[in-house]
């Protein structure tokens, strides 16, 4: 441990001290801390939080240090938890799936050093996305935990609350450090897990207890894709470490791209060369395509639909919202739901191969994260319940991040990233925003029922404009910058010749939508719950003033936070410390614009062979950085910049003009005929979970009670009838015992003579 | 003389039988405790005339060793018997056996003997002979005497 460098200690200490502070809680807080359980909590996550800026000083001046290579990264090995030697036996198993599903694999090469070890160590890494992760995750879990201080300071078990918190902080820093598949889905499980307990956490609630068991199962769908997923990793490529893996400490170098493309195999040859290879192989990125790769990738997807709540599976996140509204804003906004958006992040280059003649993986990932977007925008429209605006938001913010990481190109993933990281501020924000005007409300989250209390809440008043402002993408908020990013991508794409383009093109156009949307829902819920008459409900009582302290700063932390960080680190012309540098800095990104990436559209490919160019020329790793950060904002961006702003004032300004006042305007409005059945669609939430309830849930009844009926009746009445076999003949001799001294005696000599007699008989 | 002899055992023999037979009915048939533990005793005696029989037939005195032996622990067996019926007389204050039917079976009925009927004292009517002569003196206190004889 002690010839370990400084980032590698960090690496370790940043998830080891919650869960220090989980065990602590977990043991003393019953009986001895009770009320004061916050205290190990939030003393580990001051220090974690401190550890991870300094953990992202320390990369950043690694970084600058590390001038050749692709990347940088840093692992540390803890030990090894699973080793079978000789375990792949790639030839064996890859000719068994050629041959069940016929086409996914076209031709086998066999060749003699096709087996491997499975082997599977606890490696910790440290490279830019894991340390932008670690430090927003617990950056925003210390506030959060701070402000439930006084959120949960009522609540009996405040100790369970504080443990789950800490073991989720565990899990999600560990979930973003992990190196290898296994590991990332033992904590992709674990979060799930803490997900679980914290919404149920009020479980004598019948509506809390059915949200959580919902989260649970719905979460099952996705990650039996993800594991479906990996045994597909581990099939086709024999180790299930993320394939940019380097042992030493170090950078990514050209050495190892070139090792790579010999395990995978290398550009141009055939035959030898690639020995797990199939000819399905993408043969610039090394990594294998085709049928297989759309289905891993495809796959991975599910899971992260699951985790992030996108289009098919996002009915759990809505109704997650019945746990402790801090949960709601730690784990179901701002960190865990993110889960999803960093696993296909990080799986960039698997979702960067070239699938032909299939679908390409990146398009799925787009459509389906601007699906998302576009529906869970529209839903949000009509809801009652500000949590629940509030969660279909995230889901569209999410679905935004998932659009931009399918554009593909480094420009949007980072744009996907950072808006994430700045997702985390202002959505949180918001999300205790609202809990501040539930508690003082005493419960009640029903927009209708209160309003106008701008006045008796200042502080959350202002910092959830702040929250609003951001979220709906006004210069110089945090969400303004990111989002710009992601249409700019999306936009790029959209006017590219890439296949899909006129796709993108739709998805841009739906963005711009949502966009516009984003502001009028957010506007909406802000004018229903700040302005108007004055209006509280009597759950209230004497609750109804502003919030303590230490549930106001955080907010205002996290509003100076929803302010700032975009205009910090969004900035054009910041240094390769800058977000998008360090971002870019991740080997599994970096490689993108390395010879060798496919970009989806040819614009950007055009563009990146300009950075090649360039690259080759300079060979510094500060020029990267610094093209990254140009990418972000770059001139012919300055129209889609406009259109975004004027959309989200625009929206703004409707919201403004149909909530301030009576809302005489709303309901005339719903009267149009085409309004109306909107109306009924987006009140509906455009019928998921009647769908769902007829299609999965019935049959899943119908399936249940036939087990039911088959157990009930058939397997419990054969094991009673045997069962009742011994007793029936036992009754038959209980009559004897009568009680009666006599009747013993006549029975005993009855039975002596009986066996005389077949003694007797005998001799005969 | 083995005819004799076998003659003879087989005089003791039904003898033997005989009265463990007796024991045999008179313990399925009786109900008093010292009865039936008299029977109980008539069985071992019968048993052991048997022995004693078949002792002196085979000329062989092992036979009659056990039977002295078995009187002996016989004697210890009614000392307790004794005490234990005595302690169940003192709880239940007769020696009836079928009080003691506690220990059958739960859905078995219980065993309840025919009713004795009860004597009614007042149609208990007593000889008498035509009125005569005068009328005797009639002592009250004779009369409530005799009415309770």
């Amino acid at each position: 441990m002690s010839d370990w460098t400084t980032i590698q200690k960090l690496l370790v200490a940043i998830p080891a001290l919650p869960l220090v502070a989980t065990m602590v809680t977990a043991l003393l807080g019953p009986r001895y801390l009770r009320g004061k359980s916050h205290l190990p909590i939030v003393f580990g996550l001051v220090i974690s939080c401190v550890l991870s800026l300094e953990l992202l000083r320390q990369l950043n001046r690694a970084i600058e240090n590390h001038e050749t290579g692709i990347g940088y990264e840093t692992t540390v090995d803890l030990w090894t938890w699973a080793s079978v030697p000789e375990a792949y036996d790639g030839s064996g198993s890859r000719k068994t799936i050629g041959d069940s599903t016929g086409r996914l694999i076209t031709d086998v090469h066999d060749a003699s050093d096709s087996s491997g070890p499975f082997h599977i160590a606890v490696t910790l890494r440290a490279d830019g996305l894991t340390c932008i992760m670690l430090a927003m995750v617990t950056l925003v879990a210390l506030l959060i935990a701070i402000y439930a201080v006084g959120y949960m300071h009522q609540d009996r078990g405040c100790w369970r609350f504080f443990t789950y918190i800490g073991l989720f902080v565990f899990s999600m820093t560990m979930l973003v450090s992990a190196s290898n598949f296994v590991l990332l889905y033992v904590f992709w499980e674990a979060v799930g897990l803490c997900s679980y307990l914290l919404i149920g956490f009020w479980y004598e609630k019948r509506e809390a207890a059915a949200a959580g068991t919902k989260a649970f199962l719905v979460n099952r769908v996705g990650d039996f894709g993800f594991a479906l997923a990996l045994f597909f990793i581990w099939t086709v490529y024999g180790t299930l470490n993320f394939h940019d893996t380097q042992n030493a400490p170090g950078v990514l170098g050209q050495e190892r791209l070139s090792s790579m493309q010999q395990e995978f195999g290398r550009p141009g040859e055939s035959g030898e060369g690639h020995p797990r290879g199939a000819q399905d192989q993408d043969v610039r990125t090394g990594y294998v395509g085709g049928g297989i790769g759309l289905a891993i990738c495809l796959l991975l997807m599910l899971g992260a639909c699951g985790k992030s709540a996108q289009f098919p599976l996002h009915v759990w996140l809505p109704d997650a919202m019945e746990g402790p509204t801090p949960v709601s804003a730690l784990i179901h906004a701002a960190t865990m739901v993110t889960a999803g958006v960093y696993m296909v992040a990080r799986c960039t280059p698997l979702f960067a191969v070239d699938c032909a003649p299939y679908l390409d993986p990146r398009a799925v990932v787009a459509t389906i994260g601007g699906l998302s977007a576009l529906i869970a925008g529209i839903i949000a429209m009509t809801q009652n319940d500000l949590k629940r605006v509030l969660a279909y938001s995230t889901i569209s913010q999410l679905g935004y991040m998932f659009l931009a990481l399918g554009t593909g190109s480094l420009v949007g993933i980072i744009a996907g990233m950072f808006h994430l990281f700045t997702h985390a501020f202002f959505k949180s924000l918001l999300f205790l925003g609202a809990g501040s005007v539930m508690h003082a409300m005493g419960g009640v989250i029903d927009m209708r029922k209160f309003g106008g209390l701008r006045r008796l809440m200042p502080m959350t008043f202002w910092t959830f404009l702040a929250g609003a402002l951001a979220l709906s993408g006004i210069w110089p908020l945090a969400g303004f910058f990111s989002k710009d990013a992601i249409l700019a991508a999306a936009y790029d794409v959209g006017h590219g010749e890439a296949a899909y383009a006129s796709l993108f093109l739709w998805l841009t156009y739906a963005a711009f939508l949502t966009a516009f949307l984003t502001a009028l829902y957010t506007f909406r819920a802000f004018y229903m719950t700040f302005f108007g008459a004055e209006e509280i409900p009597a759950e209230a009582g004497h609750h109804a003033r502003e919030s303590r302290p230490i549930m106001t700063v955080p907010l205002v932390i996290l509003a100076l936070g929803a302010l700032a960080v975009g205009w910090i680190f969004g900035q054009p012309g910041a240094t390769k410390s800058g977000f998008a540098g360090v971002a870019a800095s991740t080997p599994s990104l970096a490689v993108m614009v390395h010879p060798g990436y496919r970009a989806l559209d040819t614009a950007a490919e055009r563009k990146s062979a300009a950075e090649r160019k360039s690259a080759a020329e300079k060979k510094s790793a500060a020029e990267k950085g610094s093209v990254a950060e140009k990418g972000l904002h770059q001139d012919s961006h300055r129209r889609v910049a406009i259109i975004s702003l004027v959309l989200a004032v625009l929206g703004i300004g409707i919201a403004g003009f149909l909530y301030l006042g009576d809302a005489r305007e709303v309901r005339a409005i719903i009267q149009w005929p085409v309004m109306k059945q909107l109306h009924r669609i987006s009140y509906g939430k455009f019928f998921f979970d009647p769908v769902y309830w007829i299609l999965v849930v019935l049959p899943g009844l119908a399936l249940a009670s036939i087990c039911y009926a088959f157990d009930r009746w058939l397997i419990d009445g054969l094991v009673n009838t045997i069962g009742r076999i011994p007793s029936g003949i036992g009754r038959l001799f209980r009559n004897m015992q009568c009680g009666m001294l006599q009747t013993y005696a006549l029975w005993m000599l009855l039975g002596v003579l009986t066996l005389l007699g077949s003694a007797v008989w005998h001799m005969w | 003389m083995a005819e004799a002899e076998l003659d003879l055992l087989q005089n003791y023999l039904t003898v033997g039988a005989i009265v463990f037979m007796l024991g045999v009915v008179g313990l399925i048939a009786r109900r008093n405790l010292i009865v039936m533990f008299l029977c109980a005793e008539m069985m071992l005696q019968g048993v052991s005339i048997t022995l004693v029989a078949f002792s002196r037939f085979h000329n062989d005195w092992g036979g009659q060793m056990l039977v002295v032996f078995i009187i002996a622990v016989a004697a210890c067996e009614a000392a307790i018997a004794l005490a234990l019926i005595l302690m169940l007389y003192a709880r239940a204050g007769k020696l009836d056996a079928a009080y003691w039917q506690e220990m059958r079976e739960e859905n078995v009925p219980p065993y309840i003997d025919r009713e004795v009927p009860l004597e009614r004292l007042e149609e208990r009517r007593w000889p008498d002979l035509a009125p005569a002569g005068v009328a005797p003196e009639i002592n009250e206190e004779e009369q409530s005497h005799r009415s309770h004889v």
